[in-house]
């Protein structure tokens, strides 16, 4: 059974009609990437997934349970965790508290807490260095950091990640998409949206295309790359 | 060179102006008695040569002229010469402006022209003042000279500073000092015991004790008022400073908690003459429900939008209060009187029972403050504050805790509206005006938002330091709003700033300016 399966979900801005029918499942183990243009409906997918913008038609489940009608705070208990678009860190408190916020939803002891920041301190050396300064003087790439690890915290068994490599420099991109991958090894499930489309191809195992609130293909991440219509609009080519 | 001059003519003309603008709202007639008052000089003696107020005036025009010429120093740093030049210079400008004004004026009252029909703080005294009791030409050169050499004097005496370094050295002087007392072993060790801790606040609480018995009933009366508007600072640093809802209405909750002890124990309008003791929290009850059923319909609104609605919401509560239609149930625009106070083991509260009362409950609603603040519930406001929808993506219930923050804001407000009407003996619908709403948000931003120590030392600040510049009579609150002004230059983030974490302390108030990182997101 898939870990994620979206049906022919539509979700609005008002009257603004921003999901057009999209589905798209997520098996358990894979990363998938959802590439598009700007505007393409990319981040409401996630929030829908999320409950942050409900959709008010077709179905969203993991493993087999509907989160429709459950509410976005619960969702998060349910195991689904977002890395949200620009990082969302909450810039005036520390990064140790931006890290214990992160694992709000599951009420642990101070020991298995500590248990988790050292995985994520293996993860993310920096953020060790980092443990009590606010979150809000950190560069960008440790902004990015602290966004991922303190999604992490909540134990997800579903990761989204809205464009991690967003206003970093390239060889960041580079560490943060290896890092991503390790998260994967681990166990987890990964939903990756990405403008920077060659990088998400070069580490999903399959992609959707979507545009203009629909998904207009959808392959395994190799056919992706060499696909004529990806080339032309999103890598750039010919 | 040229950016020299230019600062020091700007610096001339700045302090001119603002030397004009005290002269022609009488200001410096009433600091130069203040001044005399301050010395003791009696009101006919010469000093110097001169009677005691010109001399006076003299030393208020000085220290302007010091002040200006002074500033050049630090703003150029290229040797004694051009520091003086600077310095003088702007001394000189300066002078220019007043001595030309203090002609015309001068002037225009020797041949009995009354100024203050026009200008009504322009009196002879005052004028005569401004020439140094001279005819008008002397008068204005010696403006003129004296504020040109002040000026001279102050680049001198302030460069001189500056190139001793006098300041850093007496400050290291002080911190050697402190760091050897410090490292006395008996010394060191009491610090780090937790014996420490218990001694201080033992000395605050004996202080809190015993101050009351001594000040008096005047000082009493204000420290009570200080310490009510240090209880809702407290409550509305929990909605505005922790959980980031501009909340505009604030006074609302305490107008609840003031009519509901009103209306229970005074003989009218209803003649319910109920115990203060059973009231008391049956008006913070009240004020937190109207809390909770305010909230419930703006739960979804932010910043802004927020802001304007409870803006709406307090006055409402006190048109209400006010109106005519409701006078049966409110007593009207006319208030309540007679308010009924606590009483223990047949002791009725004087105002140092009312003081110790007031100083009780600030220390609860610190307790509590302090232990929300480091729970689940104070990080979740903290986070909602930051971001509200990453925070919904992390499993808050932003709802919940929104309405919570509004809650127990709202139950500090009623505590402090049953003390303050319960102590005055009185309450109306003019206790309860917008201006409370906005000195109790001054006093949380001067403060420092979300910082205990801040809320206090701003409640202190917005409402102590009025009671301290009564000396200054009408220009009480152009001296008050002056000073708040220069407190949110000097110290944008607050008095007392919340701390986070090492490294915002190293790194000074910069990483913790409001918006500057948050907004980028």
């Amino acid at each position: 059974m898939a870990m994620l399966e979206v049906s022919n979900i539509h979700t609005y801005y008002g009257n603004i009609h921003a999901l057009k029918g999209i589905s798209l499942t997520v098996d358990k183990g894979e990363i998938v990437t959802l590439i598009g243009a700007n505007g393409a409906g990319k981040t409401t997918t996630l929030s829908s997934i999320c409950g942050l913008t409900k959709p008010r038609q077709g179905t969203i489940t993991l493993e087999g349970e509907d989160l429709t009608p459950v509410k976005p705070h619960e969702i998060v208990t349910k195991g689904v965790s977002m890395v949200p678009e620009g990082r969302g860190i909450f810039a005036r408190l520390t990064v140790a508290e931006n890290l214990d916020l992160g694992a709000y939803s599951r009420p642990t002891n101070r020991q298995e807490a500590d248990k988790d920041l050292e995985e994520i301190f293996s993860l993310f050396p920096r953020l060790k260095e980092r443990y009590s300064q606010v979150a809000g003087t950190l560069s960008g790439g440790e902004q990015q950091m602290l966004a991922i690890g303190r999604a992490i915290m909540a134990h997800p068994r579903l990761l989204l990640l809205d464009e991690p490599s967003m206003g970093l420099a390239p060889i960041l991109v580079q560490s943060i998409f290896g890092i991503i991958q390790s998260i994967n090894q681990r166990g987890t499930t990964i939903l990756l949206v990405e403008q920077n489309a060659l990088m998400a191809l070069s580490i999903a195992s399959r992609g959707y295309v979507l545009q203009s609130g629909q998904i207009v293909l959808s392959d395994t991440a190799r056919n992706l790359k060499e696909n004529e219509m990806v080339q032309k609009a999103y890598l750039g080519a010919g | 060179m040229k950016t020299q001059i230019k600062s020091s003519l700007r610096a001339g003309i700045t302090f001119g102006i603002v030397t004009l603008f005290l002269y022609l709202i009488g200001f410096t007639i009433t600091v130069s008695q203040i001044i005399q008052n301050l010395l003791k000089l009696e009101p006919d003696s010469l000093v110097l040569g001169v009677d005691a107020l010109t001399f006076s005036f003299a030393l208020f025009m000085g220290g302007l002229g010091f002040w200006a010429g002074a500033r050049q120093v630090s703003v150029s740093r290229k040797g004694l010469g051009s520091a003086l030049v600077a310095a003088t210079l702007s001394g000189l400008v300066h002078g220019l402006i007043v001595a030309l004004v203090a002609y015309i004026t001068g002037t225009l009252n020797a041949s009995g022209i009354k100024m203050n029909t026009y200008l009504s703080q322009l009196l002879p005294a005052s004028v005569q003042l401004f020439i140094f009791n001279q005819t008008p030409a002397v008068g204005a050169l010696s403006q003129l000279g004296f504020l040109t050499f002040m000026g001279f004097l102050g680049g001198a005496v302030s460069y001189g500073i500056t190139v001793s370094n006098l300041f850093g050295r007496l400050a290291g002087a002080w911190r050697s000092l402190w760091g050897r007392v410090n490292d006395v072993p008996v010394i060191a060790k009491f610090r780090a015991s937790p014996a420490f801790n218990y001694t201080v606040c033992g000395l605050i609480l004996l202080l809190m004790i015993l101050l009351p018995l001594r000040v008096g009933q005047y000082w009493n009366y204000t420290l009570g008022t200080v310490g009510i508007y240090v209880l809702l600072g407290l409550g509305l640093n929990i909605v505005v400073g922790l959980a980031g809802l501009l909340n505009l209405g604030y006074v609302a909750f305490f107008a609840i908690g003031a009519y509901t002890v009103a209306l229970l124990t005074a003989p009218a309008p209803h003649g319910l003459v109920w115990n203060f003791w059973l009231v008391l929290p049956l008006g913070i009850l009240a004020a937190t429900l109207v809390g909770i059923l305010l909230v419930v319909p703006v739960l979804r609104m932010r910043g802004d939008y927020l802001a304007i609605v409870t803006l709406g919401f307090g006055e409402i509560i006190r048109i209400l209060s006010k109106s005519d239609a409701l006078t049966f149930l409110t007593g009207g625009p006319k208030g309540v009187n007679n308010v009924g106070g606590p009483e223990l083991f047949g002791w009725v509260f004087d105002d140092v029972g009312y003081l110790y009362l007031i100083f009780l409950s600030v220390l609860l609603a610190i307790f509590v403050t302090r232990r929300l603040q480091n729970s689940r519930i104070g990080r979740a406001w903290e986070s909602m504050r930051e971001d509200e929808t990453v925070s919904r993506a992390m499993g808050i219930n932003v709802l919940k805790h929104k309405v919570l923050a509004f809650a127990i804001g709202a139950a500090f407000a009623g505590l402090g509206g049953v003390l303050f009407a319960a102590r005055n003996q009185f309450t109306g619908p003019e206790d309860h005006n917008l201006m409370v709403s906005i000195n109790v948000l001054s006093a949380v931003i001067v403060g420092g938002m979300g910082s205990v120590p801040g809320v206090i030392a701003g409640a202190f600040v917005l409402k102590g330091l009025p009671e301290i510049l009564r000396e200054l009579e009408n220009y009480r609150v152009l001296a008050f709003a002056t000073l708040l002004v220069v407190m949110m230059l000097v110290r944008p983030a607050g008095i007392l700033p919340a701390s986070r974490g090492k490294f915002e302390i190293q790194g000074g108030g910069s990483t913790s300016e409001p918006g500057k990182e948050g907004s980028q997101k």
